[in-house]
């Protein structure tokens, strides 16, 4: 009989922690240089960039918004009517007073795009024509120059008429422009913003599309775990990696790194959206007043780990489930459902952010990481004790479904070809230790 | 709770408590569902021994072998390994080929033995080295960095066998390594399992590929319904086996057993004959007898049963006592 002494001295400690962290560097390095990951993480930043060039090419220039002041180019203007315009216009109101053979000679010579003509009927009937070189239809780019320049013609008309109307300048500049609203904070915080009528646009379009992309973000990364465990399933790698690893280190090295590659791919899209909002901002106004502050990155932070460890380990159940990874994904997407619930009812946030659907989507759970964000950007002030309930909740049922998740991975990733039944399911999950 | 069944008789006692063995299994039962996979099975692997773990598909080998590495508990009983329980204390001493295997598809192999070695607690520097040397040696370090999906099947099944002896194991435990492997494999496959026991590990090998056991094996065991049928040395199970056969090969060897005092019977097994001796005959005494006859004699042996015909007869009356007692 040959023998040796058994055991080896030199052979190096090994505990579950440092087993965990071989397992999280190998899956985050493997995930990160995937030609997905890459292609994924790089979408964000290049649809930055395109809506960029579009907005440059639709908004040719900062355009006249409600209480803003035009900045567009001269405004032709031909007069028939019975109307006393001013010899020089007033400030900040551009109109150049020109002959019907002028207006021609400019259009034809494309100098200007379109000429306005005060019909001789103008005080009685309000009725202007645009003159233009062609019938053909117009460009997008011309339907925003257009609006501009018909706020700013009404104005310089009223400005016209009460001219030499005796009424005190004030009141004069009053009727021309009635208000320029601008929000004044109450708590001192320092400087105005502009109105929030003036916002509508991104206050439906930047917290819409940022819990997009968060849910986006956790759904991927997710769904990275989910591929990770059903591949090692498939290729039946898995028992020769659980006779090195046990099942809860396993789990938590592929969380870990997993979870540390989809917060790369969110760090990316988050840096692209810091740096972008402020470009686009120059051209959509709207977009540059929307600031993405520490606590709402902090807590943006915390709902992201807390949402991708719930949903990747109920994840992670589905892929060690399931006997195959077509099957495993087809499974999963069905979860994605629950994801999509808060951008469903965006509607709902939008009208009112107190309202029982809302306070009952930022608590259950598996809403919850998208449904606090939008709360969270909609609302004046951060509503802390439904959004403490709500990561209470949330971090209570990320460390059921993991102790679940990880029975379920210990008792059927084995399995192989074999759908586990209900009962079986539910035994794992009950098993003590 | 488990059924109490009857045990089968075995060549060797239980398994001796206090001794130095790498695995010692004692009293072992595991169910699922309403099925006994392994009762109350018994048995043990000392260093520098190479066991043969046989039995029938379905007999509760894999669960054994996941229950040594503590993939599944055992519902009672109680398993050691390197004297402690199973666990991850000592993950790192064992080499593990499992029946049911595979690599990575899309990652360099080179890369996934690393992994896997330092898994074992190997230096990456260091399971790097290795897994060089070992592709190296069984020719494939020219495709270390190739992916696992474009290698062949024989070669990805190198490079398992490389994964499970790459941290030089204490304990190796093969599960149908032979499966699958092409001559030229399979004896490499051979050469690799005698050199890991050669060097002191104690190598647990499950197959069903008889003629493989019976030139590896120290010492075998044979399971089926989870319950241990047969467990001893080679040779002591051929010799409980052999039931007085001599074969004898030659010219004018008598083909009636009428006029030889020690046979019983005899039948003709290809161009030799089989002889079986009387209750307290000896071969020596039918030499005799033939010699006496005008019988030439080219070969004379005590004729002992291939392991796989004791494992199909043991197996059967196992399987017809079975049916018996239900």
């Amino acid at each position: 009989m040959r023998e040796r002494r058994q055991g080896d001295a030199t052979r190096p400690a090994r505990g579950v922690l440092h087993l965990a962290l071989l397992v999280a560097r190998r899956e985050y390095r493997r995930t990160v240089s995937r030609r997905g990951f890459v292609a994924g993480t790089a979408l964000v930043p290049l649809g930055a960039i395109a809506l960029l060039v579009l907005t440059n090419l639709i908004l040719p220039g900062n355009s006249a918004g409600n209480g803003t002041a035009y900045s567009g180019s001269p405004v032709y203007l031909v007069n028939e009517s019975t109307l006393a315009l001013p010899s020089t216009p007033p400030p900040g109101m551009p109109v150049v007073v020109v002959s019907r053979a002028e207006a021609t000679a400019l259009l034809r010579q494309k100098q200007a795009p379109e000429v306005y003509l005060l019909t001789s009927d103008w005080l009685r009937t309000g009725r202007i024509e645009r003159l233009v070189l062609t019938a053909s239809g117009t460009d997008l780019s011309s339907l925003d120059r257009r609006d501009a320049q018909q706020t700013m013609l009404a104005q310089y008309l009223r400005s016209a008429l009460l001219h030499g109307s005796g009424l005190p300048p004030d009141v004069q500049a009053r009727i021309v422009q009635p208000s320029t609203l601008t929000d004044l904070p109450i708590d001192g915080t320092a400087g105005s913003a502009p109105s929030s009528d003036n916002l509508s646009a991104a206050t439906f379009l930047i917290p819409y599309a940022f819990s997009l992309l968060f849910i986006l973000s956790i759904f991927i990364t997710s769904g990275y775990l989910l591929q990770s465990v059903s591949e090692e399933k498939e290729n039946r790698v898995v028992e020769i990696v659980l006779s090195s690893v046990p099942p809860l280190p396993l789990m938590a090295g592929k969380i870990l790194g997993l979870g540390g590659a989809g917060l790369t791919q969110v760090a990316i899209w988050l840096v692209t959206a810091l740096v972008a909002l402020p470009i686009a901002g120059t051209r959509l106004p709207e977009l540059g007043h929307f600031q993405l502050g520490p606590i709402v990155l902090a807590l943006a932070l915390v709902y992201f780990v807390l949402g991708y460890i719930c949903y990747g380990a109920i994840f992670a159940a589905i892929g060690a489930l399931a006997p195959a990874t077509r099957e495993a994904q087809q499974y999963s997407g069905f979860m994605g459902i629950f994801g999509a619930v808060p951008l469903i009812f965006t509607g709902a946030f939008l009208a009112d952010p107190h309202s029982p659907l809302v306070t009952a989507l930022t608590l259950i759970p598996l809403t919850a990481p998208g449904s606090a964000l939008q709360v969270v950007a909609l609302e004046a002030e951060i509503p802390w004790t439904l959004i403490g309930s709500s990561l209470l909740l949330l971090g209570a049922f990320a460390v059921v479904a993991t102790v679940a998740s990880a029975r379920i991975f210990r008792a059927t990733l084995l399995l192989y070809g074999v759908r586990p039944s209900l009962r079986q399911v539910a035994a794992a999950v009950l098993a003590r230790g | 709770m488990p059924a109490a069944s009857p045990e089968p008789p075995t060549t060797e006692p239980d398994v001796e408590l206090g001794s130095n063995a790498t695995i010692r299994v004692a009293g072992v039962w595991k169910r699922f569902g309403s099925l006994d996979v392994v009762a109350d099975l018994s048995f043990e692997i000392r260093p520098g021994e190479l066991l043969g773990f046989l039995g029938p598909n379905g007999a509760g080998k894999t669960t054994t072998i996941r229950m040594i590495l503590d993939l599944i508990r055992p519902d009672r009983g109680q398993i050691t390994v390197f004297g402690g329980v199973p666990g991850v204390a000592h993950q790192a001493r064992i080499g593990y080929l499992p029946e049911e295997r595979g690599l990575y598809r899309d990652a360099p192999i080179v890369d996934t033995l690393s992994y896997f070695g330092a898994l074992k607690g190997l230096s990456t520097h260091e399971a790097h080295r290795r897994a060089m040397r070992l592709l190296d040696e069984v020719g494939l370090a020219p495709v270390a960095r190739k992916k696992a999906a474009e290698l062949s099947r024989g070669m990805q099944q190198k490079v398992q066998v490389v994964a499970a002896i790459l941290h030089e194991p204490d304990l190796l435990i093969v599960d149908e390594p032979f499966q699958g492997l092409d001559p030229v494999n399979a004896e490499m496959l051979r050469a690799i399992v005698v050199a890991q026991r050669d060097r002191g590990a104690a190598v647990v090998m499950s197959t069903h590929r008889m003629e493989e056991a019976e030139a590896l094996c120290d010492r075998i065991l044979l399971i089926d319904h989870g319950r241990r049928l047969l467990y001893g040395t080679l040779s002591s199970v051929k010799a409980q086996f052999s039931d007085g056969a001599v074969e004898v090969h030659g010219q004018r060897i008598p083909s009636d057993p009428t006029g030889l005092a020690s046979v019983a019977s005899l039948r003709r097994v290809d161009d030799s004959i089989r002889f079986m001796l009387r209750p307290g005959a000896t071969a020596a005494a039918l030499f005799r007898e033939l010699a006496a006859t005008d019988a030439a004699i080219d070969r004379f042996e005590v004729a002992q049963p291939s392991l796989e015909e004791i494992f199909v007869r043991v197996v059967e009356a196992d399987r017809e006592r079975q049916g018996t007692n239900a």
